[in-house]
């Protein structure tokens, strides 16, 4: 497996549950929004996209919902769950602290 | 626009989705492929390109589609799907099987490593417990064997298995006629047969039974029939029955041997059965009919006969009661006859099922535990293989669970996995302890298990086995299959505290494990050092002869020619003669023991001395050859002469030991020793002349109930010369340039050539005898303490191993970041063989004080003046524990040496 793809399955549960948190998204929208928001330094392809969504469904953290809307074929759009919210803000917190953690290390070797 | 539909659908067709799903999937998928193609043409790309990137992106191939398209079609079939409910257990254990082996044949080092642990430790096990099974629980084929018991006379003063068991015949006429709780009782006496074949004759071990004794066995007769009433009937035509073995080496198994008539002891008796191989009661060769009669009457070599009893309790019949049922049978007798019984004694009814290997039991109970505790760490070990293994496998399980698979299902998967490696484990064992039971067996000290036990796998055996090899999954399966099952639930900590905050407590399992197995090991190794310890000192023992060189034969001679001393010399005189005269043959000797087995043993008087009770001695009748055949130095006077053995003198050379325990600072040469209890037996008038001191020859005897063997001290000894009595046994010591047992033959020619009627028993070399007979018994329990501390100290690599493997696994991030960091990669190894190297230190301590503790206990095992704390044997086995710990750190330090500190923090 390479890097990039290890990279992506570990974090991208935290990217994809900070990007249903709002409002409900569908895959499509979602891969857009990271590789935009990344200038494209982070990119989902459906065929690793899908299975994450799965998983986190199944997981019981995301919700997918069939939506019709008028003059468009209908759509699979997600929203957080009530447990997904506690999720994310513990994923939140940990990915956060790691972060303080590398940075203090860091700033610390280069005093 | 274009359908993608098609194409997604034939590249999900491999994983057989339910048909709902995948049309919902291939819906949802196509919508997005359709988008991202739009994205493409608008933003400029050509068709066929646009076209092809997406396709691209719809790559399955990647490492993690291809997991998934393996993994979902397990998953698929999951049983808590409704419709497929109906399948059975046994198809998709099958398949779970199926799936198992493929899973370790990717990973053929892990399964090499787990099985071969296992086997160790399922093939220990088997082994060990065969041996209890055939030796301890079932050894005799008998009738209802647990209900059988002997008399033993137990006096006050004398150990808890020690007593006479051997009874005159009318004690066991007593014992048949007034008991009141035993059904049957039979009695089986010594017999020795002269068997006439060839020039001379031979020698068969025989034994004499009572009425009744097959019918009390229970036993048929494999080839013709057992005795019968009739048969012991006076004026019955002689009969006897013969022993499986002994027809197989003598006769070949030959059937027509069935009905021949043989002359044994000069008397003709048809072979009218032959028994089953396990029948091998006695150990003896042939069974002769005999009833006992009232009145003392001589047996073998002069001595008194005894009958060896046994009786079956009758049903609710406890061993006391029939103790006390014996005891009020042999008081009249103890009255009448006061020398057979000590002055307090107390009759006693002892299982004879126990009688298998009494002193072998509490070896074997304690090798069991020993075992078990082998296998519960291999156990551990193969667990916390499983558990860093399944670090590595993450992936795959957090796949199937988003794929379908129910936690449930993957703990199964799991155990499945572990049940196929006990399988290969059990197979393993199998060989292991089949190969081990043959070596036990070679091993194993002589006469240490009863003729009948065969020590080999049997069904009960490998019944034991299959149940190992279901339970132990169990044992090591569990823990990785639960952590598994709950790995799920806790996923959110799992991908931020990786090597943080995961399972304290199951580090903290797993360290114990390590540290219990480390303790245990190195008390199996102390034990096993000691008793190397013991053993060298023991080797050390100057037996106080050279036994090299030496062959030995007890001969039979034909009681009714050799009743005097005269008739006796008459004999033995030309045999020496003639064995002296074979080329090679430097001495030939003759005597009635050979040590370092014990001779008869006689209460003794000094001249000047008052007299003493407690005053006692071996006494050796030998010829004027003897000291110079074993090379037995003198200390102070002579040997005898040659006409003093001719005349038949009353002189007497004693041992060092002799002097300074009766005549202590005072000249030995010219007293006169009294040798009181030869009178009841022997024609003589028993007072000799000491002429000679020789220095302490082993008289202690051959090991076992507790008594006798090397470090026993050394008796006072007389001997005197053989001519003088006409009884006792006789032997013959050669002492040759050649090995010893090349001259058996030619020595039996010189014998028959003197009588034909007289037999050689018990052929020897002599330091064989002693090799077998002293040696084997501790040499046996050193090898098997070996073999223990060895497994031991494999299982304990496996585990340091396995522990540091799992944990490295763990903290390869933490690994990364210190690198990052500047660390050296000795500094990152130097970390992991630290870790290691303080379970092992925490092991060695607590096996320490363990083996301390134990040392206390098994002291009395161990050769006197080797301690239970030698140092040398505790400093040896500390720094071979800390070698094989930091040998199996070193794969998981180097491992963790060469993390690439890139893509172990891509990680987090």
């Amino acid at each position: 497996m390479t890097p990039e793809v290890e990279w992506k399955k570990v974090s991208g549960e935290l990217l994809i549950l900070s990007l249903v948190e709002a409002r409900p998204r569908h895959g499509y929208e979602i891969s857009k929004l990271i590789e935009q928001r990344s200038n494209g330094a982070v990119r989902f392809y459906v065929a690793s996209l899908y299975p994450l969504l799965y998983r986190l469904e199944k997981r019981g953290w995301i919700q997918g919902r069939w939506v019709e809307k008028s003059g468009q074929r209908r759509r699979r759009y997600y929203r957080l769950t009530i447990v997904g919210q506690k999720v994310l803000a513990s994923q939140r917190r940990g990915w956060q602290a790691f972060v303080e953690a590398v940075n203090r290390i860091t700033e610390a070797e280069h005093a | 626009m274009l359908d993608w539909r098609e194409e997604i659908a034939r590249r999900l067709s491999s994983l057989k989705l339910d048909r709902t799903r995948e049309n919902e999937i291939i819906e949802e998928l196509s919508q997005h492929l359709d988008d991202r193609y739009c994205e493409l043409i608008s933003g400029g790309a050509a068709d066929d390109d646009a076209r092809r990137d997406v396709l691209m992106e719809l790559n399955f191939e990647d490492l993690v589609a291809q997991e998934r398209s393996r993994l979902v079609r397990e998953t698929s079939r999951e049983p808590g799907a409704p419709e497929k409910s109906g399948h059975g257990f046994f198809a998709s254990l099958g398949q779970d099987m199926r799936y198992a082996l493929r899973q370790l044949q990717r990973n053929p080092g892990f399964a090499v490593v787990a099985i071969i642990t296992l086997g160790l430790g399922i093939g220990a096990s088997t082994a060990i417990f065969s041996v209890i099974d055939n030796v301890l629980l079932e050894p005799f084929p008998y009738k209802d064997a647990g209900h059988i018991i002997y008399p033993r006379v137990h006096g006050a003063t004398q150990g808890p298995d020690e007593g006479r068991q051997g009874f005159s015949s009318d004690e066991l006429l007593d014992f048949l006629r007034q008991n009141h709780s035993l059904d049957g009782v039979i009695g089986t006496t010594d017999d020795p047969v002269l068997y006439k074949h060839g020039a001379g004759v031979e020698w068969l071990y025989g034994a004499d039974m009572t009425p009744g004794s097959f019918e009390f066995f229970g036993m048929p007769a494999l080839y013709g029939r057992v005795f019968q009433r009739a048969d012991y009937q006076l004026g019955a035509p002689p009969v006897f029955v013969l022993r499986y073995k002994a027809w197989k080496a003598r006769f070949n198994g030959d059937a027509n041997v069935l009905n021949k008539v043989f002359v044994l002891n000069g008397t003709a008796r048809t072979l009218i059965g032959i028994m089953p191989p396990r029948f091998g009661w006695y150990d003896a060769d042939v069974w002769i009919p005999k009833t006992p009669h009232p009145g003392m009457s001589i047996g073998f070599a002069g001595l008194p006969e005894r009958w060896f009893i046994l009786g079956r309790l009758k049903p609710r019949v406890s061993l006391a009661q029939a103790s006390a049922d014996l005891n009020g049978i042999v008081n009249p007798l103890a009255k009448l006859r006061p020398q057979d019984y000590p002055a307090q004694f107390q009759m006693f009814a002892v299982p004879f099922g126990h009688s298998g290997g009494e002193h072998l039991e509490s070896t074997m109970y304690t090798a069991l535990g020993a075992v078990g505790l082998l296998l519960l760490i291999a156990c551990v070990n193969v667990a916390n293989l499983m558990l860093a293994r399944a670090t590595s496998r993450e992936k795959e399980f957090a796949l199937r669970a988003v794929l379908g698979a129910g936690q449930a299902r993957l703990a199964r998967l799991l155990l499945v996995e572990s049940l196929v490696l006990a399988i290969g484990g059990a197979a393993l064992g199998v060989l292991i302890a089949w190969g081990g039971l043959k070596f036990i067996v070679a091993t194993m000290p002589p006469d240490s298990i009863p003729a009948e036990s065969v020590i080999g796998l049997n069904a009960l055996v490998l019944a034991f086995t299959l149940v190992l090899a279901v339970l132990t999954p169990l044992i090591f399966g569990l823990a990785p299959a639960l952590q598994a099952a709950r790995r799920d639930l806790n996923d959110p900590l799992r991908d931020m505290g990786r090597g943080v905050i995961g399972g304290f407590r199951t580090a903290r399992l797993r360290d114990a494990a390590v540290v219990v197995e480390v303790a245990v090991s190195l008390t199996l190794l102390v034990g096993a050092g000691l008793l190397m310890h013991s053993f060298l000192a023991m080797r050390e023992v100057n037996l106080g002869l050279q036994a090299d060189h030496i062959f030995k034969t007890t001969l039979l001679l034909p009681p009714d020619r050799y009743k005097t001393a005269e008739q006796v010399s008459a004999f033995v005189r030309p045999v020496l003669a003639r064995v002296n005269a074979i080329p090679g043959v430097t001495d030939a000797a003759e005597s009635s023991s050979v040590p370092p087995n014990n001779s008869r043993d006689t209460k003794i008087e000094i001249s000047g001395k008052p007299p003493e009770k407690q005053w006692r001695a071996q006494v050796q009748n030998v010829s004027e050859t003897y000291f110079q055949a074993l090379r037995i130095p003198f200390e102070t006077g002579r040997g005898f002469t040659e006409t003093e053995i001719n005349d038949a003198r009353k002189v007497a050379v004693v041992n060092r030991k002799f002097v300074s325990t009766y005549l202590s600072g005072e000249d030995p040469i010219g007293r006169r020793v009294r040798l009181l209890e030869l009178e009841s037996v022997a024609d003589l008038l028993p007072s000799f002349e000491i002429v000679g001191v020789v220095d302490d020859v082993s008289n202690q005897g051959a090991p076992g109930y507790g008594r006798g063997g090397l470090q026993a001290p050394i008796e006072p000894q007389v001997w005197i010369p053989y001519t003088v009595t006409g009884s006792g046994e006789r032997s013959l010591v050669v002492r040759s340039v050649q090995t010893p047992m090349s001259v058996m033959e030619e020595v039996q020619q010189a014998v028959w050539a003197t009588d034909p009627g007289v037999a050689l028993m018990y052929p020897d070399a002599l330091d064989q005898m002693i090799s077998r007979r002293w040696y084997a018994g501790p040499r046996f329990a050193l090898l098997m303490m070996m073999i223990f501390g060895g497994v031991g100290l494999i299982l304990v690599t496996v585990g340091v191993y396995s522990v540091l493997a799992y944990t490295t696994a763990q903290r390869t991030h933490e690994i990364g970041v210190r690198m990052a960091l500047g660390a050296e990669r000795a500094n990152v190894a130097r970390l992991v063989i630290v870790e290691g190297v303080r379970l092992v230190l925490a092991g060695v301590g607590v096996g320490l004080v363990v083996s301390l503790l134990l040392g206390r206990a098994v002291e009395a095992e161990l050769w006197p003046g080797v301690k239970p704390y030698d140092p040398v044997t505790l400093a040896s086995t500390v720094v071979l524990l800390l070698a094989t710990g930091v040998l199996a750190c070193w794969i998981p330090a180097s491992r963790a040496a060469r993390v690439d500190p890139m893509v172990a923090l891509r990680y987090e």
